[in-house]
């Protein structure tokens, strides 16, 4: 039972789940080699590297020899999908290896089904409060889950939240994280999510930033510290430098920004465990395609690129991202609020959009999708001038309006944000305009685009 | 304005709609272990954190308990949401029955219970008419004070009475976040003209222009409670 189309990765397995509740422990046994990717943010790009990674190892085997499940396929019926897909009639897994990304929620539920040996989190950062709860619950899933298994853990030390679950959840664990001498000191102050200490309860002391709550931080009270990494990276804005499990290497990423340089370490960390040569890494790096919504770009006219956002931490990194581009811009961000975005969308209030009007240099604003009108309010508030923001619920409109400011107003580039439900329509709308525009001079725009 | 882990955006509603008024306001955010003399402020705001988080806030305020309860008694403004809500009464009820005290401010007590209420609320106020959000708690809160509105859409302070949050002197507490305020313009212009009745500042709020503000409240109301907006 195989259904073809993108959009439909978690359905034969929801199916399947509902006949045969034991049917994910029945194919999960069959794996000789389990590797989870878990995490708040980054988990898609992550495993997506590794997999990548460690299908290169062999180039005689097909390239999907290591079994991973699609991206945001990553609740229970997701990684049954994922195994559907290998398995024979019989009911036989033909590859006994995966790579699976598994959402923090599922992972105390999936654990006991599946012979994981290595769990990699790249973070824990707040991330939809309504499915979850609160932030507590999603650490505490986590160490359910992973107190559940048999596993090593690869964890971020520099993510007090992450560095928490090494100390308490009583398996060995490895960690990676960035050259102390890359933390800057914090723009502005914020609260963040973790600035307390986990242990104690005190604030944590930071002696510098990566990004959010990610840093060299160390509480005073009871010595809770961010462990020194046996990976180290070393980003600079194009390559990654790694020291740690063998020689140090530097490797060209296939993926933009710091946030990205830790999923590119937390993957090579992992391949350099499970013994892949760095010849591997380079080759599988060079071919990466990224998942939808990480910086595409599109052949619009002007040019426009496509982003997820869905929380505040990633959503910052993206904004940081697209602020730090010098040109001038307009801006659609459609937000949505079905289960999948997150219900609630206090988020946006959480997110740094005051860099916006302070060095964005967007023309205009243009909000869409169920809740275009909290996200007008949201940059009303964050001071963007309301003369220049446009409230279109609908988002085909409201991409056209975008593009047609654009080019009235002569600007190179849309920046297109998204929610979760709202991406794959905003992708889809956004092709359907590139193939509109070809051969238009747009063509020119878009590869001076291109990263 | 004192700021004690409350949301961003409540904060920054009332900050600018001070700013376009041409008023000044300053914001102090407070950390667990800083001292705070509350007769330096005129309004304060209390948000809340997790479980965790939200024990060790109390266990620091209560040490100024007596403090607290004069200020209120005399008519500070005071605005608690959520984690902050629940801190006003007398205790919060952990699942294991360990009770967290609370800054006994008012009458109030919170049980935690299962499942948590989740979800689009709407209110309405006798103040401030309707009053749109998101709740999230798993507390259930019964109080003997008035509450600061009935339920049109939602569960509000415990899923069974149809009262939301709690309206005492010049207190203000609910679940309702999302955030509370900007959405909520007139809920907003309620704490600023109390806070600046407690100030003894003689002003006047002069309408701003509000059209965002009340196409985001209408819109949740059309799609959420089947209600039809104010304007
Ligand atoms: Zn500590």
């Amino acid at each position: 039972m195989r259904l073809t189309g993108r959009r439909a990765t978690s359905f034969p397995g929801l199916v399947a789940l509902r006949l045969s509740p034991s049917l994910l422990g029945r194919l999960g046994r069959q794996l000789k080699k389990c590797i989870v990717v878990t995490g708040t943010n980054g988990k898609t790009t992550a495993s997506r590297l590794l997999a990548a990674i460690l299908a290169a190892q062999d180039p005689q085997e097909p390239p999907d020899a290591w079994i991973h499940n699609a991206e945001g396929a990553n609740l229970a019926q997701g990684v049954v999908s994922a195994l559907l897909e290998h398995t024979d009639w019989r009911g036989r897994l033909q590859w006994t290896r995966a790579v699976l990304e598994i959402d923090e929620a599922t992972l105390p539920r999936v654990a006991h089904d599946l012979p994981v040996q290595w769990v990699v989190v790249t973070n824990v950062f707040r991330d939809q409060l309504d499915r979850y709860g609160e932030l507590d619950t999603t650490v505490r899933k986590i160490l359910e889950g992973i107190r559940d298994m048999q596993a090593t853990v690869l964890l971020n030390a520099d993510d007090p939240l992450s560095r928490y679950i090494g100390l308490t959840a009583g398996r060995p664990a490895v960690y990676y994280g960035m050259e102390r001498g890359m933390a800057k000191p914090p723009e502005r102050e914020t609260m963040r999510d973790g600035t307390l200490c986990l242990r104690c309860g005190r604030p944590l002391r930071y002696e510098g930033f990566f990004y959010g709550q990610l840093g060299v931080y160390e509480c005073p009270a009871c010595g809770f510290a961010r462990p020194s990494p046996d990976f180290m990276g070393e980003y600079d804005g194009a390559s990654l430098r790694v020291t740690g499990g063998g020689a140090p290497a530097r490797f060209q990423l296939p993926v933009r920004g710091v946030f990205n340089a830790y999923n590119a370490l937390a993957a090579i960390a992992m391949a350099r465990l499970q013994g892949v040569p760095d010849s591997a890494v380079e080759e599988a790096l060079r071919r990466y395609r990224g998942p939808l919504g990480r910086m595409q770009v599109y052949g619009t006219d002007p040019a426009s690129v496509l982003n997820l956002v869905k929380n505040p931490a990633g959503c910052d990194t993206v904004l940081e991202t697209l602020c730090g581009e010098d040109v001038d811009k307009v801006l659609c961000i459609a937000i949505n609020d079905l289960a999948a975005d997150g219900r609630d969308v206090s988020w946006l209030w959480d997110a740094d959009f005051e860099r916006i009007p302070e060095r964005g240099r967007a023309v205009l604003c243009v909000t869409t999708g169920l809740r275009a009108e909290d996200m007008a309010l949201r940059l009303k508030y964050a001071g963007y001038p309301t003369g220049r923001l446009e409230v279109v619920p609908d988002p085909d409109a409201a991409l056209d309006r975008s593009l047609e400011a654009a080019r009235a107003h002569g600007v190179p580039v849309v920046h297109v944000l998204a929610t979760y439900t709202a991406l794959y329509p905003m992708a889809e709308a956004l092709r359907r305009r590139a193939a509109a525009a070809e051969p238009a001079p747009a063509r020119a725009a878009r590869e001076g685009e291109r990263p | 304005m004192l700021n004690l882990y409350a949301d961003r955006g409540n904060v920054q509603t009332l900050l600018r709609r001070c700013e376009w008024r041409g008023l000044h306001a300053h914001v102090t955010p407070v950390r667990r272990h800083d001292e705070v003399r509350l007769r330096d402020y005129h309004l304060v705001l209390i948000g809340g954190g997790s479980d965790r988080e939200q024990a060790l806030v109390a266990e620091a305020l209560r040490r100024r308990r007596r403090e607290w309860k004069a200020a209120v008694e005399d008519g500070l403004p005071v605005l608690a949401v959520c984690g902050g809500y629940q801190l006003l009464g007398e205790y919060y009820q952990l699942p294991d029955g360990t009770k967290v005290p609370g800054l006994e401010l008012l009458d109030l007590v919170t049980t935690a219970g299962r499942p948590r209420l989740i979800g689009n609320i709407a209110i309405e106020s006798p103040e401030v008419g309707t009053v749109v959000g998101f709740e999230n708690h798993g507390g259930r809160t019964v109080h003997r004070h008035a509450p600061l509105g009935t339920v049109l859409r939602g569960h509000g302070n415990n899923g069974r009475d149809g009262y939301e949050g709690v309206r005492y002197r010049n207190v203000v507490g609910t679940y309702i976040h999302g955030p509370l305020l900007p959405k909520n313009p007139r809920l907003a212009d309620f704490l600023l003209s109390l806070a600046a009745a407690y100030a003894g500042v003689a002003v006047d709020f002069p309408p701003l222009d509000d059209e965002l503000e009340w196409a985001a409240h209408r819109a949740f109301l059309t799609r959420h409670a089947g209600v039809r907006g104010p304007r």
